[in-house]
């Protein structure tokens, strides 16, 4: 019987900590069928401002509809390529620069369907999850983050 | 007989108009909520935004449902 997926909470409070993904690496090693994983992971840069320079960014989101929408955008990858797993988390609230902000996790049989499935996955989540980064600078100024 | 609408505000566009949610007098669609709110909140204007109606994006103009919860979000920057 095909599994029920439902909507999973994307969120985590503030940074995500490089322990959660080594554990979350950990957890496949029982899914023997898995020949390949592909992670992306999301750190705060430094970036240089002319109004200062970024210490953190405060993500907000309006969570509701975000995960609404992460969970249509799982449904289609899923639907495309042949995954075994796939995982997001995506920080809310303040994550200072070096630390982690965003975790795909992709696994498949071979490595192109977890590579190009973690491609298009973090692709589609800073495109279209309504999540909102405030870049906090040196100068007890604040710019809001625009993706590139 | 009136009803209202309730309105959040995100990011950019709540730090503009110095609220995160508001309630109006409901607007048949969102052209006529896009025009009421340009009027109430001008700095709007200088904002990049889109609306959401029961957190669908619109796209053109689009009848309001009543109760429906509306949101205005600026650009998305997560990630």
């Amino acid at each position: 019987m095909e599994k029920v997926r439902t909507p999973k909470n994307i969120f985590v409070q503030g940074p995500i900590s490089p322990e959660k993904i080594a554990k979350s690496i950990a957890n496949h090693s029982s899914n023997t069928v898995i020949g390949g994983h592909s992670i992306f992971l999301g750190q705060v840069r430094s970036d240089e401002k002319p109004e200062g320079k970024v210490i953190a960014i405060d993500y907000t989101a309006y969570e509701e509809m975000a995960l609404e929408k992460a969970f249509e955008i799982r449904e289609a990858i899923f639907a495309k390529y042949p995954l075994t797993c796939m995982h997001i988390y995506h920080s809310l609230g303040e994550v200072k620069v070096g630390e982690l902000c965003l975790f795909v996790f992709t696994s498949s049989k071979h490595r192109k369907a977890a590579m190009q499935a973690c491609d298009e996955l973090v692709e589609r989540i800073k495109e279209e999850l309504p999540v909102w980064g405030k870049e906090i600078l040196d100068t007890d100024n604040h710019v809001w983050k625009v993706n590139v | 007989m009136h009803n209202t609408i309730h309105i959040k505000a995100f990011g950019m566009v709540a730090e503009r108009i110095g609220l995160a949610e508001l309630v109006i007098d409901h607007s048949g669609n969102s052209s006529e909520l896009l025009e009421v709110l340009l009027v109430k909140f001008p700095v709007l204007k200088s904002v990049k935004f889109s609306l959401a109606i029961n957190k669908k994006l619109v796209s053109g103009n689009q009848e309001i449902p009543s109760g429906a919860e509306i949101a205005l979000l600026p650009p998305f920057s997560g990630g």
